[in-house]
């Protein structure tokens, strides 16, 4: 966009408003360009865990753009266990008066194919006020907005108040060499900080365009897969026996699908609740407002559970997501299997949940096995309990507040759990308070991540990167 | 075939279709064998294992050329030896031994063709005829090369001996009973009826190859296969728009077709018996005792006595008997352990009674399921789907003809004194399907006994007893001859 006309700064930086100087602006829109140029060379570099795909691609593509900017090689790392898998590391120094900040991303992004898609996932596609291109949202935009705050402060000749550390990192979506963890492992030294913020989810939630609250995800679930399996002798299916491994499993699936995990709020659901409850009207604000009492109103909690969002915020979850058995038309199941996946609660341990699973489903047939992230299966599952929620550090949440006011006048920031697991689990396991939020807009019922034709749109992805750059700016100002 | 096992044993009893007097009778003669007989079954019966005749590496048109072969070494003239098929891997051979043309023919059948056996599974190459410590192994040493030489071997021998019968004798050796492109006693009905056609049809393939069941190589009964239930899979599928995994709702594909399971396999079809099931329990009646005995008895008689019913139904075997089965085989649902089931689908497989249609089973399992969500299609042979099933219902039971019933009862008691004869429904599809489909009463027969604990076929290892063999083909030849006796 051209720079100088206040209505075309309001279109985009809505609460930034006239008080945006032509210069801000003309360096708002220099910070844009790159962030789309950076969005576009990611997006066209395949970083899937494939034979094609190969994240020290994008890494070194990103390195070479930081040192084009002016950052020294001897703060830019590019590294890694395998020779495709390599992390970038980047730190703009700053005065040390307080620990550094890290910010982490996955340059990784999930499997896309061609045929599946109405464009190219693996180029970027302006059209209709939207970027298509897969990691458009998960989460290669919010890594080119990352790197264009980085490098427009690094413009600026801005000293912050603290390092700010940049971990663009490898197997986030799966593969056998997970960046931030090998980073916590391996080289703690160029990643400790005092917090870190990942931009691994869309805070700006939208429903028909309207912005509804910002989420900041300050907890999340404990993602943990269960294989249950009935073994039987089986036999010849023209003599059915009343012992059949699918009919065991089945009844047991029966019995899991009307289970309910407890109900259970920790400190972050609780302020969920409590900000969510001034956000909603009638009945379900009312309901918001009985679940936080102590006992919980019952048919509020049930009215709120028939929602799966609300379920998943205020429960473990368990479903069952595969079914396998059999080895032929005529012949009786030697063995039935299903997978369970859970989403365990902050507090509870994957083996807690194990047990949990063989009570309901009440049949010693039916073993409960673990299933570890490399696929091995194990007779009982780990005892570490998920991370309690990080205290909500002032310093942290105080400008995002101040800053979400100004851009969406009346927007509210909401701390959430996340139902789903991301690299904040390996920075929360180093001790590591981790937020997660990335400044962009989308609408729920839109949500491509990991789908097809996965897309943002543009004025949010601009409007982003402003935000995202100004927060930085005055988190790490003091 | 697909086989079928009995659990109970019997009590030595008499049945009472055989005279007593005629099986003390008969006794002596009962042990006789002849040497030369057994060693030229033997030599069949190796050169059949030693010719693999698999759908994926085999060639049955070589073991039918080397039986023609044989035929036409021993006498019979050309046009009687006839080898044809639909395609050139698939060939039947049909022979035919002239009688005097008093009755219309006996039709023999046998499939050449032989499932699967990979030699990695096995002890010994499956396609090496070994003989060891008392038995012959083999892959098609039960189901049926066994069966196929000793029909052969009945023929030669009759022809050696310039019999005459009181009628044709046709023996037809055919290709892809165990699937493949070519089925070929369907080919030989539809195409060649002439070449085979029959006043009723013996075939060797009777439970898998055997109708004797023994125990610990005592024979406990004789099983005439007079009828048997035909086989449907159907696809069970749910869908659903699926969703991440973190999120589930109460609308899960895997849980609604888990549910409709659980309704079919606590369901049983009504109980309904036929003209063999009948004489099956009749028989029986007098063969088991106590309690179970008079639930024979009782489920003969109408109307049917409900606890005698839940009562029999409880041994798996019996149960099939009585009823239509369906029971669920596989599962598959999901595509990632993280994202909610788009699918879930299960293959139901069901056995079903001689009178009814597949459609007809399909919708009772549609009214079993009752949820709309879960559809139910038809698999079919070739694995293609339908939204209906043939509507066509399975043959009514062979009859028990005297001119079968009543020989093979004279055969039996002088070479087993005791042995019931008991008529029988094969729970599992034999190429009698076919004959009978074409109008042709047929019956499973064959003299070869196996243990109920070691019945091989399809499995590794198969094996058939030698002693068992032997007797099996000098059975086969006497009940050949007590058939085709000119009176």
């Amino acid at each position: 966009m051209t720079a100088g006309t206040c209505a075309g700064a309001a279109f985009l930086f809505t609460a930034v408003g006239c008080a945006a100087s032509a210069v801000a602006a003309d360096a708002g829109s220099a910070s844009n360009a790159l962030a789309r140029d950076m969005l576009a060379q990611l997006i066209a570099i395949n970083t899937t865990d494939t034979p094609r795909g190969n994240v020290t691609t994008a890494a070194e593509a990103m390195a070479q753009r930081l040192r084009i900017a002016g950052f020294p090689s001897e703060d830019i790392w590019v590294l890694g266990p395998s020779e495709r898998k390599k992390n970038l590391v980047v730190r703009l120094r700053g005065a040390h008066e307080h620990k550094p900040l890290l910010l982490i991303g996955h340059l990784d992004v999930v499997e896309a194919r061609r045929e599946d898609w109405s464009t190219d996932p693996f180029q970027l596609i302006e059209k209709d006020g939207d970027f298509y291109g897969r990691g458009t949202l998960d989460m290669k935009g919010p890594n080119a907005i990352m790197l264009a705050s980085l490098v427009r402060l690094r413009q600026e000749g801005f000293r912050p108040a603290r390092d700010i550390i940049l971990a663009l990192t490898a197997d986030e979506e799966g593969g056998g060499a997970n960046g931030v963890q090998w980073l916590v492992q391996h080289h703690r030294e160029l990643i400790d900080a005092q917090f870190v913020l990942s931009g691994d989810d869309y805070s700006v939630l939208t429903e028909n365009g309207k912005p509804l609250f910002f989420k900041l995800v300050a907890s999340e679930k404990v993602y943990a897969d269960f294989e249950l399996r009935v073994i039987n002798k089986g036999g010849h299916s023209s003599v059915p026996v009343p012992d059949n491994a699918i009919y065991s499993l089945t009844r047991g699936l029966d019995r899991l699908a009307i289970y309910e995990f407890p109900f259970e709020l920790n400190a972050v659901t609780r302020e969920y609740y409590r900000r969510r409850a001034d956000l909603e009207s009638g009945q379900r604000s009312a309901d918001m407002r009985a679940i936080l009492r102590d006992p919980p109103d019952g048919q509020a909690l049930e009215r709120l559970s028939r929602d799966p969002v609300e379920r998943s915020i205020t429960r473990t979850t368990c479903v069952a997501t595969r079914l396998d058995a059999g080895h032929a038309n005529n012949a009786l199941p030697q063995r039935a299997q299903a997978v369970v996946n859970c989403r365990i609660l902050p507090g509870h341990s994957p083996e807690e949940v194990r047990q949990r699973l063989v009570q309901v489903l009440a049949d010693p047939a039916i073993t409960v096995s673990y299933l570890a992230s490399d696929g091995t299966r194990l007779d009982t599952a780990p005892a570490e309990r998920g991370f309690a929620p990080p205290p909500l550090l002032p310093e942290m949440l105080n400008p995002l507040d101040q800053l979400v006011a100004e851009t969406w006048p009346g927007l509210k920031v909401i701390p959430s759990m996340s139902a789903g697991a991301s690299d904040a689990t390996h920075t929360s396991a180093a001790g590591l308070p981790t937020y997660t939020f990335s400044p962009l807009s989308v609408d729920p019922n839109d949500d491509r991540e990991h789908g097809r034709d996965e897309r943002i749109s543009v004025a949010s992805f601009y409007q982003a990167n402003e935000f995202f750059y100004r927060y930085l700016r005055t988190v790490t100002a003091r | 075939m697909t086989f079928f096992m009995r659990r109970f044993r019997l009590a030595a009893v008499l049945s009472g279709v055989v005279a007593a007097a005629a099986a003390l009778a008969a006794d002596r003669a009962g042990d006789a064998q002849d040497p030369a007989a057994d060693a030229l079954a033997r030599d069949i019966f190796k050169q059949l294992i030693e010719i693999n005749t698999t759908d994926s590496a085999g060639n049955v048109t070589t073991a039918a050329e080397a039986m023609a072969q044989r035929f036409r070494a021993a006498g019979f003239p050309a046009a009687d030896v006839i080898v044809a098929g639909p395609e050139q891997r698939k060939k039947n051979l049909v022979v035919r031994l002239h009688g005097t043309g008093k009755h219309k023919p006996v039709l023999l059948i046998g499939h050449l063709d032989v499932v699967e056996a990979r030699r990695e599974d096995w002890s010994t190459d499956p396609f090496e005829f070994i003989e060891k410590d008392g038995y012959f192994y083999g892959r098609g040493t039960l189901d049926m090369k066994s069966g196929d030489a000793i029909m052969a071997t009945a023929l030669l021998r009759l022809k050696r001996e310039g019999y005459r019968g009181s009628r044709d004798i046709i023996l037809a050796l055919t290709a892809d009973e165990e699937g493949g492109c070519c089925n070929g006693a369907q080919w030989l009905v539809r195409n060649h009826r002439e070449l085979i056609d029959a006043q009723f049809v013996l075939n060797h393939d009777g439970l898998v190859g055997y109708s004797i069941t023994s125990e610990q190589g005592i024979p406990q009964e004789f099983d005439l296969s007079a009828t048997e239930k035909m086989y449907a899979d159907y696809q069970l599928t749910v869908t659903n728009r699926g969703g991440h995994s973190s999120l589930p709702r109460s609308d899960n594909p895997i849980y609604q077709l888990s549910e409709g399971l659980v309704r079919i396999g606590r369901y049983a079809f009504p109980v309904e018996l036929n003209e063999i099931t009948r004489a099956y329990f009749e028989r029986m009646a007098r063969v088991r005792s106590g309690q179970t005995a008079a639930d024979m008895r009782a489920i003969t008689r109408t109307p049917i006595d409900a606890e005698a019913v839940a009562r029999l139904s409880r041994e798996p075997d019996l149960n099939s008997l009585m009823r239509t089965t369906c029971v669920a085989t596989r599962l598959e649902g999901g595509h990632a352990n993280n994202a909610l089931p788009q699918r879930a689908q299960a293959v139901i497989n069901c056995r079903i009674l001689p009178g009814h249609s597949k459609e007809e089973v399909r919708k009772e399992l549609i009214g079993v399921l009752s949820d709309p969500a879960i559809s139910v299609r038809y698999v079919a042979d070739d694995g293609s789907l339908s939204d209906t099933a043939p509507e066509q219902r399975t043959q009514s039971p062979s009859p028990l003809l005297p001119q079968v019933l009543e020989p093979l009862e004279s055969t039996v008691a002088a070479m087993w004194p005791g042995l019931p004869v008991v008529p029988f429904m094969n729970a599992g599809a034999t190429d009698g399907f076919y004959t009978r489909a074409a109008g042709l009463p047929t019956y499973g027969v064959a003299g070869i006994a196996v243990d109920r604990d070691d019945v091989r076929a399809h499995g590794r290892d198969e094996r058939v007893r030698v002693t068992s063999f032997y007797r099996g083909n000098e059975f086969f030849y006497r009940y050949l001859k007590a058939l085709t006796a000119v009176r």
